[in-house]
């Protein structure tokens, strides 16, 4: 059985901001009032970790993705509960825990902007105090998942963004962190390169069973590297599980369009849709678009019963993809 | 202990070599800011001339005394602004904007970090105007050199250095609550221009302001004058030293609580 790298336990965020009116008037009643506002940010949010994991933390903007981050690398001390990492409280013990974890926020850096890329990488060797070996063999292996030879000499501020990230995602594992944060790290960045750095990620993860925890907006980096998915909304915890069951709990809809020789006239259409009442059959341009539930009939059961009354040229079938499942979990809870 | 300080020193040397590489990177930037400070200490020396030389003397110090209070007020002042200017970040925009998460997210003390981000160069004005008023002093037989004043002049300027730092960590942590801080640190920090004069010459609540909130008096005045008139050193440096450490205490003790209250930024 494997350990447990990151637990949370009930824990509460809360901000406490004085309360803003709206308009010069309201701007001087905001300074002598002294009305506060609270909001929880995270709400009794519980999870566990294991090593190895990768996890997506996915929620709307907004949702305490970032909260929940921040309290587990050590910047936010929560309002109630506890969260561990690697059996410790990360606000209480910043600097123990900053050498267990490694942090990439899409839309900072942490490398010197001024210098050249391999500065940065000789000054992280001296904070994290790495020997020159694991230096060496870390750096070697970064240079080949990530590529970063090609621009290690540039200066930081002329990198592209996905250079940057390449050479962030490096920067935040030189010292082998156990968990490993990613805060968005394929915000803004083209196809190629948001699949060196999901490559990159996996790859990592196999070799040093780093335990990840990757928030996202775009959930097709989950597809391709998350076995288990936790969805946040309003700073509660509402989805914890894997993808897999995700979509069997959420996506069982499922479309089939068939293309026809012919349209059918309305007499034929309406005689259909009466004969299939189980199933939603409309028509859209030159095809019949059929929408079922997978747990009642099997996408063969369909084809075979068009077939028998419409002429096809061709068939396709649309599963629900996972950006309509979660779209409908932001939108309609969890209930649906 | 020593392996930890050892590091720590290592440290240092690797960030400020990194910090003065990044500002020679523009060569145009490092020139134009060099001619700039050199116009600016310039000016000032001019205007500090301009100013004595209308005083010949003042609330019984002579011209050649009130500039050794003024030099001597220079030094611990620019120590304090060579090594600790990034505070002034924290107390302006690095807590409201969120970008002190960087700090919270390396293995290394918090206060180390922020000051070894940058080294103030500007400070050297106000180092070489305190050295070379000091020297002349010396050289005009205003103070006499002993060994002994050589040590309590190099424990009042530590200590005097300590107390700057302290006023501007204070007010640059109340920015854990209040956000941005500047105009109070602007405040205080003005104050201690205060410092440079005989505390004599000021109104009763600025001279006990001096003494006890803000005790930039304690930086040079009442230390320089001992040297002065020849006074028991003792006691005023051991004052200087106990309030140094007072004040240190306070405002670490503030930044810890305030690093706890840290509410960093949405992105």
């Amino acid at each position: 059985m494997s350990e447990n790298v990151i637990e949370l336990s009930n824990v509460k965020k809360e901000f406490v901001t004085t309360k803003h009116y709206p308009g010069f008037k309201g701007a001087l009643k905001g300074l002598f009032s002294r009305e506060t506002e609270c909001k929880t940010a995270v709400d009794n949010v519980s999870f566990e970790i294991k090593r190895g994991e990768m996890v997506g933390y996915i929620g709307s903007n907004g949702a305490g993705k970032s909260t929940t981050i921040k309290i587990m690398s050590g910047i936010l001390t929560p309002t109630a509960g506890t969260c561990l990492v690697n059996g410790i409280e990360p606000y209480y013990n910043r600097k123990i825990n900053a050498g267990n974890i490694g942090v990439v926020f899409g839309q900072r850096t942490q490398l010197w902007w001024d210098l050249p890329l391999s500065e940065t990488y000789t000054v992280l060797k001296e904070i994290y105090e790495v020997s020159d070996a694991d230096y060496q063999e870390r750096m070697a292996f970064f240079r080949e998942v990530l590529d970063i030879d090609s621009f290690i000499h540039s200066t930081v501020r002329t990198l592209s963004l996905g250079q940057r990230m390449r050479a962030d995602l490096a920067a935040a594992l030189l010292h082998n962190p156990k968990v490993l944060y990613l805060d968005e790290p394929t915000i803004g960045l083209d196809i190629v390169v948001k699949d060196r750095i999901r490559q990159a990620i996996r790859e990592i993860n196999e070799k040093y069973e780093t335990t990840v925890i990757l928030t996202t907006h775009d959930l097709s980096d989950i597809e391709e590297l998350c076995q288990r998915i936790i969805i946040i909304d309003a700073g509660k915890k509402i989805y914890d599980g894997t993808l897999t069951d995700l979509k069997n709990d959420y996506g069982r809809n499922c479309s089939i369009s068939f293309e026809l020789k012919e349209l059918p006239d309305q007499a034929k259409l309406s005689n259909l849709q009466q004969t299939y009442e189980k199933f939603a059959i409309e028509l859209q341009d030159k095809s019949l678009i059929v929408n079922f539930d997978k747990n009642d009939f099997t996408v063969a059961d369909i084809i075979g019963a068009m077939m028998a009354h419409v002429n096809v040229t061709d068939v396709k079938i649309q599963e629900t993809e996972l950006t309509d499942i979660v779209k409908g979990i932001y939108r309609n809870g969890v209930g649906k | 202990m020593m392996k930890k300080i050892g590091r720590y020193l290592r440290l240092y040397r690797i960030f400020v070599v990194q910090y003065i590489k990044s500002t020679m990177q523009s060569k145009v930037d490092f020139f134009i800011g060099l001619g700039g400070f050199l116009i600016s200490q310039g000016a000032g020396m001019v205007f500090l001339y301009l100013v004595f030389e209308q005083i010949p003397s003042m609330q019984n110090w002579n011209l050649e005394q009130m500039l050794f209070i003024y030099g001597f007020a220079q030094i611990p002042r620019g120590i304090d602004h060579l090594l600790t200017d990034n505070l002034w970040m924290v107390s302006w925009r690095m807590i409201i904007r969120g970008t002190f998460d960087k700090y919270m997210l390396r293995p290394m003390n918090l206060f180390f970090q922020i000051v070894c981000e940058t080294v103030q160069m500007d400070a050297m004005g106000e180092l070489l105007v305190g050295i070379v008023l000091v020297v002349r002093a010396l050289y005009k037989g205003v103070v006499k050199i002993t060994p002994l004043g050589v040590l309590f002049f190099v424990i009042s300027v530590t200590a005097g250095s300590v107390i700057y730092t302290s006023v501007k960590l204070f007010f640059a942590s109340l920015a854990f609550w209040v956000k941005d801080t500047s105009p109070f640190l602007t405040t205080a920090y003005e104050l201690s221009d205060f410092a440079k004069y005989p505390v004599e010459i000021y109104a009763k609540p600025i001279r006990i302001v001096l003494m006890t909130v803000l005790p930039f008096a304690f930086v040079a005045y009442i230390p320089a004058t001992y040297f002065l008139i020849d006074a028991n050193l003792w006691r005023t440096i051991g004052a200087e030293c106990g309030i140094a450490l007072v004040f240190w205490f306070i405002s670490y003790s503030l930044f810890q609580k305030g690093l706890t209250v840290y509410e960093s930024a949405g992105n």
